[in-house]
């Protein structure tokens, strides 16, 4: 005999209970937005569904990547700014990578005035807004810079003023694409002699020669590749006429300003996470490396970076998606990413708030699920594998 | 040669000039710093002007901190009314005493006085600063600088610490719907740009809230921050939760504890100590952030400096306005990091 209330005392019953109640709360709080929302739509006289997506989109855009023009449709608006977010978004990635390393290591040199500089630096860096960074680059710096018939030469072939930097465009792309392919059948090579060499040690403890290989493959063949390429194309060299450069391709003032925004701004982050992985190699480590017989190169290869490396990819990866996030601070200059041109510009032309704004926060989900699910992947390969 | 380093003399001259690789590098660098510096000090102390009260004054060719007297009021405040700006003010000074009460109050007090303040402090805030009441109402569109920059901050914080409590608290739930819908959460908040939730929240909730209802737009971006902010102040919980060991939880359960009473009782009060500098931390995010609240025309003090510079008798002001936000900023943000620091450093002895 169980009374329907003794069943009140049995835990799983009552949790059941407490979830249903989250999952009806959560469904009515559902419904009653998309009612609100629906209603008030209908009173705004926007239709729902995402067949404004094909209509022209006649908007401009000052820095385009996929050939879109004015008369395409607002899918192709969408694309644009995809690309523009995305092209950014690398380009700070590996740029404040490289910063964040030097400065990182630079903290921790011996070297007491270096490593308090790279110290301001990072504090700095730190504790001031990433918008203050792009305003101050764009309205303080760039706009700051000399007019096109004074500007800056950079080597005599690209021009930086404040209409942005002007750089030389390739003629034809063959013998680009020449060498990327021999770079990539490097990349490939050395990625199977290094498995084949591994492999082949753990066998028979034979070492393989990896690291002149790898010189070889990936620094000497592919810098003769690029200089054939880059002196076998005919280049569209800017030109100053009249009052502006000609030809060559103009990367307008606004990317070169959040450009700048982001990498002095991440980089000051990766420092700190450069410092953080390297330090978090104890000392005993290398002194057991020492002891093994290891030289201080293998040390370094074989001891220390691959431990730091554990300690550093989560973070890391986290700081890259900051990046990509981060990106959308363009929208504050004008710059067209993905937010200042589909969540601004397409969304007042068509009025489209709900279509809009879920297909641009997916972009940056789906990016971010992605580089975690590839990160998790990695991150479990090289984790400590304790029995 | 390898004299011990016994006098600071002896010291900083190992340090700058041990070898002569050292010493050259020192040299490198020392001209580098004379090189921003030099010019950086000129601009800012020996050729600036600091007296006068128009743009006229600033003759001595470096920069015309002028500019940033006449418009100190406007950094502060924004457009509030100059008469009523004791207000935000008082509000600010009832803060920071309700604030020191709690924390010098008996311990049996503590929680009671400390809940008081939660439920008053913010009411009388909103109505010092915003009126009515037998106050001169002022509309949200005149707050600006300073005191916006730290009203945002912290009543988004009041929206995002709660929440973001109780959803690191789902996401360690045995109940599985529960933990479900808090990861969801925190993944959705944590994954798109702050700048596009911003977006989010003034395009979208006038749209989903019944006809009629209006939604004021400084209210729309400081529940779009809180969310965020909950999301990442939930991660912060989370690392607290996870440092406590296990058997806490298990203790407080085998006294006959109730969840909730094992969670606010034991659990809590703990976690929230060791999560306390994560969570300062991502305050500092937050206040960082709170300056996107420019791209729906809100202006904080970052965006009462950036509108200044568009004002025809000030020409050129740019660098003058930069600086000096820029140095606020800094303060709080560097100010607030060495205080999470030093808690961590006190709970690692």
């Amino acid at each position: 005999m169980t009374s329907p209330l003794s069943l009140l005392n049995d835990k799983r019953v009552r949790d059941w209970i407490y979830q249903i109640a989250l999952v009806v709360f959560l469904v009515a709080l559902a419904v009653f937005f998309v009612r609100n929302a629906s209603e008030n739509m209908v009173k705004a006289g926007i239709a729902s569904g995402f067949g404004f997506l094909w209509r022209t989109s006649g908007i401009e855009v000052p820095f385009v990547l996929t050939g879109y023009t004015q008369a395409d449709n607002i899918l192709g608006l969408f694309w644009v700014g995809v690309a523009n977010t995305m092209l950014v978004s690398v380009i700070a990635v590996v740029l404040s990578t490289l910063l964040g390393f030097v400065i990182g290591v630079a903290r921790l040199s011996s070297h007491w005035l270096l490593s308090a500089i790279a110290g301001a630096y990072i504090e700095f860096v730190r504790n001031i807004p990433l918008l203050f960074f792009v305003l101050f680059w764009y309205f303080g710096v760039i706009a700051a810079l000399p007019q096109p018939r004074q500007s800056l030469s950079v080597f005599g072939v690209a021009f930086l003023n404040n209409r942005g930097l002007t750089i030389p465009l390739p003629d034809g792309l063959e013998s680009l694409r020449v060498a990327g392919l021999l770079i990539l059948a490097c990349l490939v090579g050395y990625i199977a002699f290094a498995l084949w060499g591994r492999r082949r040690q753990e066998r028979t403890g034979r070492h393989a020669p990896t690291l002149r290989v790898g010189l070889v493959l990936l620094v000497a063949v592919p810098l003769l590749a690029l200089t054939w390429a880059v002196l076998a194309t005919r280049w569209d060299v800017p030109a100053l006429r009249g009052f502006n450069y000609r030809g060559g391709f103009v990367v307008i003032p606004e990317f070169v300003a959040l450009l700048a925004a982001l990498v002095t701004y991440t980089a000051g982050f990766i420092a700190e996470i450069v410092r953080g992985g390297i330090q978090s190699v104890s000392h005993g480590q290398t002194e057991a490396g020492a002891a093994l017989g290891l030289r201080p190169g293998q040390i370094l290869r074989l001891v220390t970076i691959p431990q730091a490396l554990r300690v550093m990819i989560p973070p890391m990866t986290n700081q890259y998606l900051n990046v990509l996030k981060n990106s959308s601070f363009g929208a504050a200059i004008a710059y067209p990413d993905l937010v200042s041109l589909f969540m601004g510009s397409a969304l007042n032309n068509t009025g489209q708030a709900i279509e809009i704004i879920a297909m641009t926060l997916a972009v940056y989900l789906v990016i971010g699920l992605a580089v975690s699910a590839l990160m998790n992947w990695y991150n479990a390969r090289i984790a400590l594998v304790t029995r | 040669m390898s004299a011990p380093a016994t006098s600071s003399v002896s010291l900083w001259r190992e340090r700058l000039l041990g070898t002569p690789f050292t010493a050259f590098v020192t040299v490198v660098l020392a001209l580098a710093i004379a090189w921003v510096a030099v010019p950086l000090i000129r601009w800012a102390l020996i050729d600036a002007t600091f007296r006068g009260t128009t743009r006229a004054d600033c003759t001595a060719g470096g920069a015309c901190w002028v500019f940033i007297r006449a418009r100190f009021g406007q950094f502060m405040y924004g457009f509030y009314p100059a008469d009523q700006r004791w207000r935000p003010d008082l509000a600010g000074i009832a803060f920071v005493l309700g604030i020191a009460s709690v924390v010098l109050a008996p311990q049996r007090l503590k929680l009671s006085l400390g809940l008081a303040m939660l439920i008053i402090l913010p009411l009388l805030g909103i109505w010092l600063i915003g009126g009515g009441f037998g106050l001169r109402p002022v509309e949200t569109r005149d707050w600006g600088g300073l005191m916006l920059t730290l009203f945002i901050s912290i009543y988004a914080s009041l929206i995002a610490i709660p929440l973001g409590i109780l959803f690191a608290l789902g996401r360690q739930s045995e109940l599985r719907i529960v933990r479900l819908v808090s990861v969801i959460f925190i993944e959705f908040w944590r994954g798109v740009p702050i700048i596009a939730v911003i977006f989010l929240a003034s395009l979208l909730l006038p749209l989903i809230m019944p006809g009629g209802i209006d939604i004021d737009r400084l209210a729309r971006a400081v529940i779009g921050l809180g969310l965020v902010i909950a999301a990442y102040m939930a991660e912060a919980v989370r690392g607290g939760l996870q440092a406590l060991p296990k058997g806490q939880r298990e203790a407080a359960t085998a006294l006959g504890l109730t969840y909730w009473k094992a969670t606010g009782l034991i659990v809590l009060p703990q976690a929230l100590r060791i999560s306390l500098p994560a969570m300062t931390n991502e305050f500092i995010a937050l206040i960082k952030n709170t300056t996107l609240v420019l791209v729906v025309s809100i202006l904080d003090l970052l965006g009462i400096a950036q509108a200044s510079l568009a004002d025809p008798n000030w020409v050129g002001m740019n660098m003058e306005a930069y600086a000096f936000s820029g140095a606020i900023y800094w303060l709080i943000c560097f100010g607030l990091s060495r205080w999470s620091r030093s808690l961590e450093k006190r709970r690692r002895l």
